[in-house]
């Protein structure tokens, strides 16, 4: 059966080739990244190492799950299942071993809200898979993990006591709830966009969606990051294994010569198939697309060159700050945001290169348009109760420590936010009959604002206030 | 045109699902606006001066969108949504009400060819097939109760019928929830109060939508009787804590130690411990005390309103502190209140109880030399009193919150978790002289689980009464004869 299927598909080995190249060149990025991380010593069960063990599993649980979107065969995803859930018992281990350490559950800082993130989307992938028959999920969800775990280990882990107004039960509910509905909601997008493929969405407009991914994150980089030229970094101390402040909460920033140059290229590199295919759209002149896909391949090796030469110059070079004399290194550690935007921004490429070249192969590999729908739906239908109660343990922990339980801050507004989208989304479906395309885009669009919740609040509103007006 | 007309319009703009969704979107967009313009409340001047030029913070300042969220309008809109959202509700109030409370409990012909799930079966006993069909729909679920209309008998089951509320709980508790902020917006207040240790203070400062600050007096008083700080071993805090008491009428009322999470609440008012530092009043003085007649130096500390003991009977206490002093005709006054270059006026008490009074002037000479007196003093140090930050809130519209939150929780299980399903059956004549079993239902959600479930009551009716199933424009599989 499966090898019928095989022959069906076009014989692309120079396609397959291409993208296992694309592959291999992301892993050996990623093990670079690795020699930045952290030694693994302690206890063969003890986080680090599990934690080392999980990242492992899970690339190649990725890898294979791609490998399944190329290639078709089943095999590959039934051992990236097993790799799956061979990674989530090593997850569960070193989240284990945190709490045990730490006494108390780890919900205290990035690192370990991402140890329960990561979690809790390897969880819900294998209940997509089982309960929900949806194999093809882990395509998307695994990498998401993979550059998750990534970004873990180079943030600072060590347990530090809490500071007063984090030692409450509140807050482990608060954030527990935020974990599983921001997974809950990233795995309903995973579905929305199954559904677009499958639902017979052009392959442009899905090349136009991830090029304005692409824009969007270098839009806010260069926004928040581009000082004439250079690239602003936040400067670290490796001494003291913590960020360079120059004054409460205001990190000092230093400027890696060209980088920025390098960022706009980038930059523009992206724009230029979005604006193709807004030309091809206005003019109904196909062979836009065409080159427009070209400046896909571009954008994308261009974007894998960003992250080589960032991560080059950030491990070997010292520079100078506006704000303090002297030069100052960096490390990976202290752009967590900014890696994490290029390497979603690549993953996001790779993606996108696996739907042109293995449409066909895919949409026969996935459930009926309909039954994705109908999975989406009933994923959001988890994740909402769950947005609710998050928002109501945050307002109920708020007032307990800080005199209000709603302040209009700028994480409250947006989760607040977030809400509204999702209940826009139902509202829409249950007594308007949005089903289909319109709910796909709802349920993405949602996912979005969740992300801009979650990383746009914390990253781009500051750097947007701390610099502006000259 | 006439009022009814009038009253007509608003009545249908606001009971409309379009006007609900389009002041949400409103409110959802000024929100927004508000996260990306810093606003004052949350802001220091400083920030806020630094990140806008001055023309572009004045004009921000007029619009108003430099204090979104408790600028009147926005309070308006929020009321506004919660009018239409009532509106809507209780316009759609009366068709649920009809559900739950009148069900149709037989299923007349017209309402029978309405159904999306239906079945007809041949047989020959009507009664009989009512019993079996009472039977099976028993074993699948459906307890049915016989009803009576017009001399016929039917079957009617149902579960769930309350899931119908889900929809309405669940919008009663968000305009519970908006209540709650309303009123709050209305007549809550929060501020700032610093009591230093050993004060009593009742005025608490409340921050205002222009930057500016107001004040506003407590109902009490708060003493703090001490407060403290522990920390981790490298320096990071560890826990605040403040002794306090509320004083009403000149008594004491209730006393309790709180730390950050665990706020004080008093007659609807909740008192939190926000921050702690150090006031620039001393607790007590250091001195170095030198004995006139010869010998070594000895370390006195007094407190700023007490005494301390010196050998020989005699002690020493403080007249007068002046944190920020200078001197002009031979008198000494205060600059300010920053000790800077502090001047202390003494007092030596003998055994006798003779008072001799000495002065230090802290940046002239540090010493009392030359003044005659049993010792010479020097200023060495002082200890300072610890103040507490307390923030002070009164928000009474917090109960609409949390009870909002728990029918919201209830409304939204009832919503996605519970469904009302509805099934019939009923003996009718197929016009040919013969009986037919009509059995129909119908749900609202999850209708693929549901036509699984009728199909499963369909093929056990068919086996259990035999016959071909009349061929039904609704029904997608007809069963062949068996």
């Amino acid at each position: 059966m499966s090898e019928a299927r095989v022959e069906q598909q076009r014989p692309a080995s120079g396609a397959v080739l291409l993208v296992l190249v694309g592959l291999g060149i992301a892993f050996a990025l990623l093990v670079a990244l690795l020699a930045a991380a952290k030694a693994h010593t302690g206890p063969i069960y003890g986080e680090a190492n599990m934690l080392y063990a999980a990242l492992v599993l899970y690339t190649g649980a990725a890898t294979l799950y791609m490998g399944y979107g190329v290639t078709g065969i089943e095999r590959y995803v039934n051992a990236a299942s097993l790799l799956t859930t061979l990674g989530f018992v090593a997850n569960t281990a070193a989240v284990a071993h945190r709490w045990s350490v730490a006494g108390r559950p780890p919900f205290s800082n990035m690192y370990e809200m991402l140890l329960s993130f990561v979690w809790t989307l390897a969880l819900l992938t294998l209940i997509a898979e089982r309960a929900y028959k949806v194999k093809i999920i882990g395509s998307i969800t695994m990498p998401i993990t993979v550059v998750s775990v990534i970004l873990m280990q180079l943030l600072p882990s060590d347990v530090r006591p809490l500071v007063p107004a984090l030692q409450s039960t509140w807050l482990q509910v608060h954030v527990t709830l935020a974990m599983l509905s921001y997974a809950a909601c990233a795995v309903s997008f995973a579905l929305a966009m199954m559904f677009l493929i499958q639902d017979g969405m052009k392959t442009e407009a899905f090349q136009a969606i991830t090029a304005t991914g692409m824009v969007a994150v270098y839009a806010g980089m260069l926004l928040t990051r581009f000082r004439s030229g250079n690239l602003a970094v936040t400067a670290y101390d490796m001494d003291a294994k913590q960020e360079v402040m120059i004054s409460r909460g205001h990190p000092l920033f230093i400027q890696i010569p060209d980088l920025g140059w390098l960022y706009l290229l980038v930059f523009l590199s992206a724009v230029v198939p979005l604006i193709l295919y807004i030309v091809a759209q206005v003019k109904k002149d196909r062979s836009f697309f065409d080159i427009a896909s070209k400046g896909m391949f571009v954008t994308i090796l261009l974007q894998v060159m960003g992250l080589a030469i960032f991560v080059a110059r950030v491990k070997n070079g010292r520079y100078g700050a506006p704000e303090a004399e002297g030069l100052f290194a960096t490390a990976m550690p202290a752009n967590p945001f900014l890696l994490s935007g290029i390497v979603g921004g690549i993953v996001a490429g790779l993606l996108y290169l696996l739907l042109l070249w293995r449409r066909e192969g895919l949409q026969k590999m996935m459930p009926s348009a309909d039954k994705l729908d109908t999975v989406t739906y009933k994923i959001i239908c988890i994740a909402f109760p769950l947005l609710t109660l998050m928002i109501a343990a945050g307002a109920y922990w708020a007032n307990q420590a800080w005199g209000s339980y709603w302040s209009w801050d700028p994480k409250e507004t947006w989760a607040a936010i977030t809400w509204l989208v999702y209940a826009g989304y139902l509202h829409m479906r249950i007594t308007r009959g949005w089903k289909g395309r319109r709910a796909a885009w709802f349920a993405i669009l949602g996912f979005a604002v969740v992300i801009f919740t979650f990383f746009g609040v914390t990253y781009l509103l500051p750097g947007l206030h701390a610099y502006a007006a000259g | 045109m006439g009022l009814k007309s009038i009253w007509t319009k608003i009545y249908q703009t606001l009971s409309s699902v379009r006007t609900g969704i389009f002041l949400i979107i409103v409110v959802g967009v000024f929100s927004a606006i508000g996260t990306v313009i810093l606003q004052r409340p949350t802001s220091e001047p400083g920030d806020m001066q630094r990140a806008y030029s001055p023309e572009t913070l004045a004009l921000l300042d007029r619009i108003g969108l430099t204090d979104i969220f408790h600028a009147w309008w926005f309070l308006v809109l929020l009321c506004m949504f919660c009018t239409c959202l009532i509106f809507v509700s209780v316009d759609r109030w009366p068709n649920a009400w009809k559900v739950y409370a009148h069900p149709v409990r037989f299923a007349t012909a017209p309402f029978r060819a309405s159904l999306p799930q239906s079945v007809k079966i041949p047989v020959k006993d009507g009664a009989n097939a009512l019993s079996v069909a009472e039977r099976i729909l028993g074993r699948c679920g459906f307890n049915a109760e016989r009803v009576t209309e017009s001399g016929a008998t039917g079957l009617f089951a149902e579960k769930q019928r309350f899931a119908v509320f889900a929809v309405y709980l669940v919008h009663l508790s968000l305009i519970c929830i908006f209540a709650g902020y309303i009123v709050d917006g209305i007549i809550g207040y929060r501020g700032t109060i610093q009591v230093p240790e050993g004060q009593a203070l009742g005025q608490i400062t409340l921050r205002d939508n222009r930057g500016g600050e107001s004040k506003k007096d407590l109902p009490f008083l708060i003493r703090c009787d001490g407060a403290g700080e522990e920390t981790y071993a490298d320096g990071s805090p560890k826990k605040w804590w403040s002794k306090l008491a509320l004083i009403e009428n000149g008594k004491e009322s209730i006393a309790k130690t709180i730390v950050v999470n665990d706020p004080f609440v008093f007659k609807g008012i909740r008192i939190y411990q926000a921050s702690m530092g150090q006031s620039s009043t001393p607790k007590t003085l250091i001195f170095e005390a030198t004995p006139a007649k010869g010998g070594s130096p000895e370390k006195v500390e007094v407190p700023l309103n007490g005494k301390a003991a010196l050998a020989d009977g005699e002690s020493l206490s403080v007249l007068r502190w002046i944190p920020d002093y200078y001197v002009q005709d031979g008198e000494v006054y205060k600059k300010s209140d920053d000790p800077e270059n502090p001047a202390v006026q003494l007092g030596l008490t003998n055994a006798a109880g003779e008072t001799k009074k000495l002065w230090i002037l802290y940046s002239q000479a540090n010493t009392t030399k030359g003044q005659e007196a049993a010792y010479e003093f020097s200023l060495k140090g002082a200890t300072w009193l610890k103040y507490t930050g307390l923030e002070v809130s009164h928000q009474p519209g917090q109960f609409g919150i949390w009870i909002g939150v728990v029918l919201m929780a209830f409304g939204l299980v009832i919503a996605f978790y519970t469904q009302h399903s509805r099934v019939w059956a009923t003996v009718i004549d197929d016009g040919k002289g013969g009986q037919l079993l009509w059995t129909g239902g119908t749900t609202n959600k999850n209708r693929d689980r549901f036509q699984a479930k009728f199909e499963q009551i369909k093929a056990a009716l068919q086996e259990e009464l035999g016959g071909a199933v009349v061929a039904n424009k609704n029904s997608e599989n007809t069963l062949t004869k068996a």
